[in-house]
């Protein structure tokens, strides 16, 4: 290769950061030229243009495809089961089940935070907790072949009394989910005095609000494709996080880590739901075991609406009390809630909001999470704080209503710094609340807007105009370790970065591929990202919780500096000068203060002869006795046809405060979506299960399930990044 | 997951008839609704009998006598998009375009909007329902807010199409082929109320096909709308709905109908809110006295009761509308 094209590697003229000092930790960048930018994806080509493999997208010579019998009842024993049917079908070549060999397999249902319950299942357990509970699996050479082998299992069900809704649950008559009490777990939190607090205000409130089960629904179905060569296991799956995968594999089937190989380049979207293998995950790497051939098992759609998760719906009663000058005193909150048939975090972080968002000197709260003959939750984008935010910003506008103060001042005026929910109520490192709610409310153009639709109100018509505005803490978003990172400079200057994390979809390798560009002066486009790969990436916590950017990020700076770090030390042999001197510039390593004694990076000599350097990142701790939270407060317009009751959103605006702002594009990505599954939860979507008479989902497809479409979701949407400067968080201050 | 089954696409009517009157034949024309239909197992098909190689059914023409003939296989853009239509039976081109999804209205066909089967998510749903043949109805008692509020006995659908209303409000004839000959039907009394029938939604006997929709001309001073709620605004059918088709002289309705979708098993004609509005003038009284009498004998079940002040809104809504022009 030329040159000058060599030369093209580099963002010329660009000011490269300092490299700091052999074992120093650099500061986050006081200013950026790269990172910061809107910049397309790095892989936005391979995303359009259909070349990205997703894991559904896999197939191998040979491959069989795996398909589950799922049980049709909420709650059922299974009697007996026949799988001689299935055998007989064309192009069936294995069938498992709790009876075959291999088939035996325990399945816990373990939650350890926020409090620990634990309920060991079975692969296929006789005793069938919720709908689509999985009885026994089938692999053949084609989907339907396998579809007619699990239809051709016969199964004797003994149907149990079911409960359906949280709300029945916890009632003494109620059907069992478990032999013992429906109640998994009851959590309370108390701080100051709430008798004191309610004495304390001018106005009290109380109501009660329901937010219904939501579904994730993403467009790539759950499921994976297993292939065994000898002992050794790989896994194609469509994942969050591949070490998760691999590490409840190995377990489930006593495996050593080193054997299990998982693989998730892409993902076609999780929002939680991904963060674990599936009972499918096991059940194609057990039915490849058994046929000895690749097996490919993706959950239909209908399956995926019972069996990989949901936002548990939340009953919630919230008690306020407020001084007329704005001043919260008291929070009361009781919720219940149900993470399904399992211990599944029904009710985790459900009251965070009530305890952490305001200022608020006597909160107290009452969280109980229901079994029910329902398929178990998953984390759900911010599990709990939807549902919370839902009930208490609507006490919060109408104690504003009660007080007659605006909404907007209300809230500005119990903006804490510290987090008081927390043990020790440990300060934020930015509480970026206020800016906010001040700079939301100004782009909005709140007070107008406000006037304006009053005013509207009292003038003839049927179509009413409003405005309203909520605000949020995310309980996490920090990050943190563990992390490591590669990053391996080849001898024409390019540069390769291993990465364990996944992007799901939020632009995570564009965003390292962006902070490598920044520390080395390269192009980003001339960074190429291995990633999501347990046999040949580092081990990376599952990418969710919006803690993977400040978890990865600092970890790439980190192994990118280190590769700095190396070729100064190479470059001082060719200069003969003292690394300490030497500055690194891009393109080229000089002595610092004689910049006419320099030396290109592809000139090095023990470079051009080793062929690569390889720059290990590790994540630091994050600051001691400090809070990393994002903050955020929106704002939306909405038309109401006061005639049938029909609601269109008009506009919506996001004011966000998540650190610095790695890329624009994705950033505001992140933003849009999150309001338009906002709009799902509050006005389209939610599961209805048959709770008289069958307990059966009703709506399991994308057509009685109503995401929002383009029309329901405003086209007049604004992202504002609010970005205040986080020198403690970590090094890129993200 | 389909089942198996053997496909024919005969090239004249004759042929297909022959064909449908075969065990477990099943019509194809848009497929829409038929292989959703075919991959849920709400019904099973042993032949599916393709009737798009029969182009004679794929047009838009007017006759001599001014009315306009459709063909079945019409698409429902092409309704939805024929200026003749637009300009002469505006509520039948604004029900076209509220139809399901573009995608969806380029591949279903007028004649298959008529015939599709229920929404409803027991009838669709693993449940052996009293129209599949079972013995109860799950709606009544279950989860019923998307369920009638009229005309239900025994099922409580509601009929999803939404060219089925302006169609009845138009006195639209529909053209029907089979095994027996050619018969004609009103549109207004195409489908069947399961009152009388639960097992079917269409007076379509075994292997009749319809082939065409006829239009009659419209009277003068005719004015039409559709109007549609719904849960989402697109992919969704009626929460409720109405076409109206009201001849007016001056400000007074002299002729018209009133046809309510979302309402009840079969389009359903409000002869309630048509007593009102013939034969007065469409002030504000008239309005809310239509609109209050519309829903004054629906019998909403446990979930469906905001269906009474939304179909009351709504028609308040429309009538003043219509009225302003």
């Amino acid at each position: 290769m030329k040159e000058e094209e060599r030369d093209n590697y580099y963002v010329q003229g660009l000011a490269v950061p300092e490299t700091p000092e052999p074992g120093a930790e650099p500061k986050p960048w006081s200013k950026t030229a790269i990172v910061g930018q809107a910049r397309p994806r790095v892989d936005a080509y391979e995303r359009v243009s259909g070349t990205a493999i997703y894991p559904s997208d896999y197939t191998f010579a040979n491959m069989l495809y795996g398909a589950i019998l799922r049980c049709p009842h909420p709650h059922a024993r299974v009697k007996k089961i026949d799988i001689s049917g299935a055998r007989q079908i064309d192009g069936v070549h294995g069938v498992l089940a709790d009876t075959t060999t291999g088939g035996d397999i325990r399945w816990p249902y373990v939650m350890q935070w926020p409090y620990e319950a634990e309920k060991i299942s079975k692969l296929f357990d006789s005793h069938c907790r919720f709908e689509g509970d999985a009885v026994a699996a089938v692999a053949a050479a084609t989907p339907c072949q396998a579809m007619d082998g699990v239809r051709a299992i016969k199964v004797d069900y003994e149907v149990l009394p079911f409960v359906a809704d949280e709300r029945q649950a916890l009632k003494p008559d109620a059907a069992k989910v478990h032999d013992d009490s429906n109640q998994v777990n009851k959590q309370t939190y108390s701080r100051g005095n709430v008798e004191q607090g309610f004495g304390e205000a001018d106005v009290v409130l109380e109501k009660t609000f329901r937010t219904a089960c939501e579904l994730h629904t993403p467009l790539e179905l759950h499921g994976c494709v297993a292939n065994w060569d000898g002992d050794r296991l790989t896994i194609w799956e469509s994942t969050q996080g591949v070490y998760a995968i691999q590490s409840k594999v190995a377990e489930l089937l006593g495996l050593p880590l080193s054997k299990v190989r998982v693989i998730g380049h892409y993902l076609g979207g999780a929002f939680g739901s991904k963060l674990q293998p599936g009972k499918y995950t096991v059940i194609a790497a057990l039915l490849a075991r058994q046929t000895g051939r690749p097996v490919k098992l993706f959950l239909a759609r209908e399956e995926t609406f019972l069996v990989v998760g949901n936002r548990p719906p939340a009953n919630m009663t919230i008690k306020a009390g407020i001084k007329k000058d704005g001043t919260l005193t008291a929070l009361e909150f009781t919720g219940i809630a149900t993470g399904g048939a399992y211990p599944a975090g029904g009710m985790t972080l459900l009251d965070w909001l009530v305890r952490d968002l305001y200022t608020c000197p006597h909160v107290k709260t009452e969280t109980t999470d229901a079994y029910i003959n329902g398929g178990p939750a998953r984390p759900f984008r911010a599990p709990g704080h939807p549902q919370c935010s839902w009930a208490l910003e609507q006490i919060i506008d109408d104690l504003a209503v009660a007080i007659g103060m605006d909404p907007v001042e209300l809230r500005f005026k119990n903006i804490p710094t510290v987090s008081q929910g927390r043990e020790g109520t440990p300060p934020y490192t930015t509480t970026g609340l206020e800016e906010c709610i001040t700079k939301g409310a100004e782009a909005f153009g709140w007070q107008q807007a406000r006037q304006r639709t009053a005013a509207g109100r009292k003038e003839k018509g049927h179509l009413k105009r409003g405005v309203g505005m909520g605000s949020c803490v995310w309980f996490a978003g920090g990050g943190g370790p563990p992390s490591t990172m590669i990053v391996k400079l080849f001898s024409d200057g390019s540069v390769n970065l291993n990465m364990g994390a996944s992007d799901i979809g939020t632009g995570t390798k564009t965003i390292m591929a962006m902070v490598v560009a920044e520390e080395l002066g390269i192009k980003p486009e001339m960074i190429q990202i291995e990633h999501g790969d347990t046999g040949t990436t580092q081990y990376a916590t599952s990418s969710g919780g919006s803690k993977t950017v400040p978890t990865e990020a600092p970890t790439v700076r980190s192994a990118t500096i280190e590769v700095k770090r190396q070729l100064l030390s190479m470059a001082a042999v060719d200069l003969a000068a003292d690394p300490a001197d030497l500055r690194y510039n891009g393109q080229y390593i000089e002595v610092a203060g004689a910049g006419s004694r320099k030396i290109k990076i592809t000139d090095i000599t023990k470079l051009k002869k080793r062929g690569v350097v390889v720059g290990v990142g590790y994540r630091g701790p994050n600051p001691e006795n400090k809070v990393i939270n994002p903050f955020g407060a929106q704002f939306c317009e909405v038309e109401v046809n006061i005639k049938t009751g029909e609601v269109r959103i008009v506009r919506f605006l996001g004011a966000h405060e998540s650190g610095r702002v790695m890329n624009r594009l994705t950033f505001d990505n992140q933003v849009f979506g999150g309001i338009t599954m906002g709009i799902g939860l509050g006005m389209t979507e939610f599961r209805v299960l048959d709770t008289n008479r069958t307990g059966k989902m009703v709506n399991r497809n994308w057509h009685d399930y109503k995401l929002p479409t383009a029309l329901d979701v405003p086209a007049d949407m604004i992202s504002i990044a609010i970005e205040m400067p986080d020198s403690e968080a970590n090094n890129t201050g993200a | 997951m389909m089942p198996n089954f053997s496909y024919i696409r005969p090239e004249s009517l004759q042929e297909a008839i022959t064909h449908l009157g075969s065990a477990d034949a099943r019509l194809h024309a848009g497929g829409t609704d038929l292989l959703p239909c075919l991959r849920d197992q709400v019904f099973d098909a042993k032949k599916v009998v393709s009737i798009n190689g029969i182009n004679d059914l794929r047009s838009i023409q007017e006759t001599e006598d001014g009315s306009l003939r459709i063909g079945a296989l019409t698409t429902i853009t092409e309704v939805a998009e024929n200026p003749l239509i637009r300009e002469r039976y505006a509520a039948l081109a604004q029900a076209a375009a509220e139809v399901a999804s573009p995608q969806l209205r380029h591949q279903g066909t007028i004649g298959g909007n008529l015939c599709q089967k229920p929404r409803c998510w027991y009838y669709r749903g693993e449940f052996h329902c009293l129209r599949k043949g079972g013995k109860i109805c799950y709606a009544k008692g279950g989860e019923n807010q998307f369920h009638c509020i009229f005309g239900g006995k025994g099922c409580y659908i509601v009929h999803p199409s939404d060219t089925a209303p302006p169609l009845a409000a138009f006195a639209a004839k529909i053209n029907i082929v089979g095994p027996k000959g050619k018969r004609t039907v009103e549109a207004a009394v195409f489908h069947v109320e399961p009152s009388k029938d639960v097992t079917r939604e269409t007076v379509l006997e075994p292997a009749e096909i319809v082939t065409e929709i006829l239009l009659p001309r419209p009277l003068q001073g005719l004015r039409s709308s559709y109007r549609k709620v719904r849960a989402r605004q697109a992919w969704d059918f009626a929460l409720a709905g109405v076409a109206l088709v009201l001849q007016f002289q001056g400000n007074k309705v002299t002729k018209g109908r009133v046809v309510l979708c979302g309402a009840a098993p079969v389009p359903w004609r409000s002869y309630e809110v048509e007593k009102v509005v013939i034969g007065s003038a469409l002030d504000d009284a008239t309005i809310s006295r239509a609109a209050a009498a519309a829903v004054k004998n629906a019998k909403p079940l446990e979930k469906n009761d905001y269906k009474i002040p939304l179909f009351q809104g709504m028609l308040e809504e429309e009538l003043q509308k219509i009225k302003n022009g």
